[in-house]
């Protein structure tokens, strides 16, 4: 019996090839982040104040990452972070898949809806803290009077200038920014669910909830684990709405890692501080994208 | 009996997405509004929302003195040459990532993807004292090149996606016909590609249009882009919130332009290629 006919044969292409064609962005990219990186490596483990001299000071060993350890500012910026990127993406999340599970109904107009919600997430997050700055004022801002007039009376400094609110306003904002990217995203999962599926299911009697427990669900997690990721990063590194909205405020309120760094290094130039920190965050987000890769994507198909 | 049924549910979904598009798009035309009334009715409680609207705003940050209109010129040249300079490196990658399915090009898309979840802030404070001891701190180039850790990760994978879709055997043909793989490269999967050529780098463009961390450090009084520019506002004294809006607001149309023009990709840019709509 014959075989299939063996495919026609291709020339072979120089198995360098490949690397070189990759080479020049990796070498441009390992410059541009090993720069930093061994800059702040060294650096770390030692005493330098910018304002006080061009080059680092003295050798400390490691007592820049003690000082960092215990430094109020630090321990309160990671449960703020954390809290802020767990609760930030969970909320996003849910509300975002509830939103897009209300878009798949297919009814005349929707497109043009997705296609003007999805206007939030197209601005910069810069951008949108200037937005909410200004609703947010605590003489005038329309935040407090929307909330005041549901009985719910903002605090007398203002929802920014609270210890009790101000983490929290930095996450609404970020929730208004990035709830529609969510839903759109999921929305495009939800498109790829097969149709006959669904059909079948809803014949053999299942409900609503359990179509889309049992089969949109299931269907759509891929797309769900990648957003979750690029998302929850985004958010452990938030920088941007700090600054622009309470300069991590009032007290260690709503300090985030980002904004604790950047205060360290480019407001106080405590460098050294700043390296050990820089290091310090490099490997709890590599720790946590690592841990997350191997349990969500390992058994990912490429 | 059924239909009526059906009626309230349509009616109850046309509710809930005018709530969800009062909820997400207010409060940008909120800010619009910011900019064109007379800034006594800003703070007023209750808010006012008839008023006679003005461009003065506009007129003094975009035109005349037109402060805001050079920072938006320095953030077009800035994000304009950064998607420039990443093509040439971005395209070879992604086509070799695309056809040569290699372990370690496996881990160099990781490595990219992970590049763009990486904290900006930890790069700021190095790249900040590097570029003033070469001498580059202040200049378009400085940005330009710390964008590319962000441009080029994202447009090698982003166009990567768009390769993918050339098929295979249309290249194979004309390498058994004897042509060399960058003629084919050139000639064939290049031409195809152009319309994600065009999206990858449309979308790039936002990416470093929104960026503020880099301009942030690097930028002078003379480079310094849109968001950065604004962001001087807040350092005098008595905010001057109808400036801020309208130059915000400049900020805001050139990447709300893009995504409703690219809408069918958005899907695509937002998740760097990883979903197709």
């Amino acid at each position: 019996m014959a075989g299939p006919p063996p495919p026609p044969k291709r020339p072979a292409v120089a198995t360098w090839l490949p690397y070189a064609l990759v080479a020049p962005s990796v070498v441009l990219l390992v410059g541009l982040i090993a720069y930093p990186l061994v800059f702040a490596l060294r650096n770390s483990f030692y005493f330098w104040n910018l304002q006080m001299s061009p080059e680092p000071m003295f050798y400390v060993g490691l007592a820049n990452y003690a000082m960092v350890l215990e430094s109020p500012e630090f321990i309160a910026s990671i449960s703020n972070t954390i809290l802020l990127s767990v609760g930030g993406t969970a909320i996003e999340f849910v509300l975002g898949l509830a939103i897009a599970l209300l878009l798949s109904n297919q009814l005349k107009g929707m497109n043009v809806a997705r296609a003007i919600l999805i206007m939030p997430t197209t601005i910069a997050p810069i951008v949108a803290g200037f937005l909410f700055r200004y609703l947010y004022d605590p003489s005038g801002g329309i935040a407090g009077w929307l909330l005041g007039s549901i009985g719910l009376d903002p605090p007398a400094e203002g929802l920014l200038g609270s210890t009790r609110t101000s983490l929290l306003s930095i996450m609404f904002a970020d929730i208004w920014q990035w709830t529609p990217f969510f839903a759109i995203v999921l929305y495009a999962g939800l498109l790829s669910v097969p149709q006959n599926l669904v059909e079948a299911a809803r014949l053999d009697g299942a409900s609503h909830w359990t179509i889309f427990r049992r089969i949109k669900l299931p269907l759509i997690m891929h797309t769900a684990l990648i957003v979750i990721l690029l998302r929850f990063m985004q958010l452990f590194n938030t920088f941007d709405l700090v600054l622009v909205l309470t300069r991590g405020g009032p007290g260690t309120s709503s300090r985030t890692l980002g904004y604790t760094l950047y205060q360290q290094g480019l407001i106080d130039f405590n460098i050294g501080m700043a390296s050990a920190m820089t290091w310090l965050i490099v490997i709890m987000v590599n720790a946590i994208v690592g841990l997350y890769v191997f349990f969500a994507f390992r058994n990912w198909d490429w | 009996m059924r239909n009526r049924a059906s009626t309230a549910r349509t009616v109850l979904i046309y509710g809930a997405l005018s709530a969800l598009l009062v909820l997400f798009i207010g409060p940008m035309l909120w800010f619009f509004l910011l900019a064109i009334r007379p800034p006594a009715t800003a703070f007023a409680i209750p808010p006012v929302l008839t008023f006679e609207p003005t461009l003065k705003a506009f007129r003094h940050t975009l035109v005349d003195p037109g402060a805001n209109a050079a920072q938006a010129w320095n953030s077009l040249i800035v994000s304009g040459s950064a998607i420039l300079l990443n093509l040439p490196f971005a395209v070879p990658a992604a086509y070799a990532l695309s056809r040569f399915r290699t372990k370690a090009g496996k881990y160099v898309m990781l490595w990219y993807l992970g590049l763009l979840m990486a904290p900006p802030v930890a790069f700021l404070i190095p790249y900040f004292i590097l570029m003033t001891r070469i001498g580059l701190s202040g200049t378009y180039l400085s940005m330009v090149l710390v964008l590319q850790t962000l441009t080029v990760p994202f447009s090698v994978w982003l166009l990567k996606s768009f390769i993918d879709e050339v098929p295979k055997e249309l290249e194979d043909a004309a390498r058994v016909d004897g042509a060399a793989w960058h003629v084919v490269m050139v000639r064939i999967v290049l031409p195809l590609v152009r319309p994600g050529l065009i999206v990858t780098s449309m979308f790039a463009f936002v990416f470093a249009w929104n960026n503020a961390a880099f301009p942030l450090v690097l930028s002078s009084q003379s480079t310094a882009t849109l968001p950065i520019g604004t962001l001087g506002y807040f350092a005098t004294s008595g905010v001057s919130w109808s400036f801020i809006a309208a130059a915000a607001v400049a900020a805001m149309l050139p990447p709300m332009a893009i995504f409703l023009l690219l809408d069918k990709y958005v899907v695509r840019g937002l998740t760097f290629g990883a979903i197709k709509e």
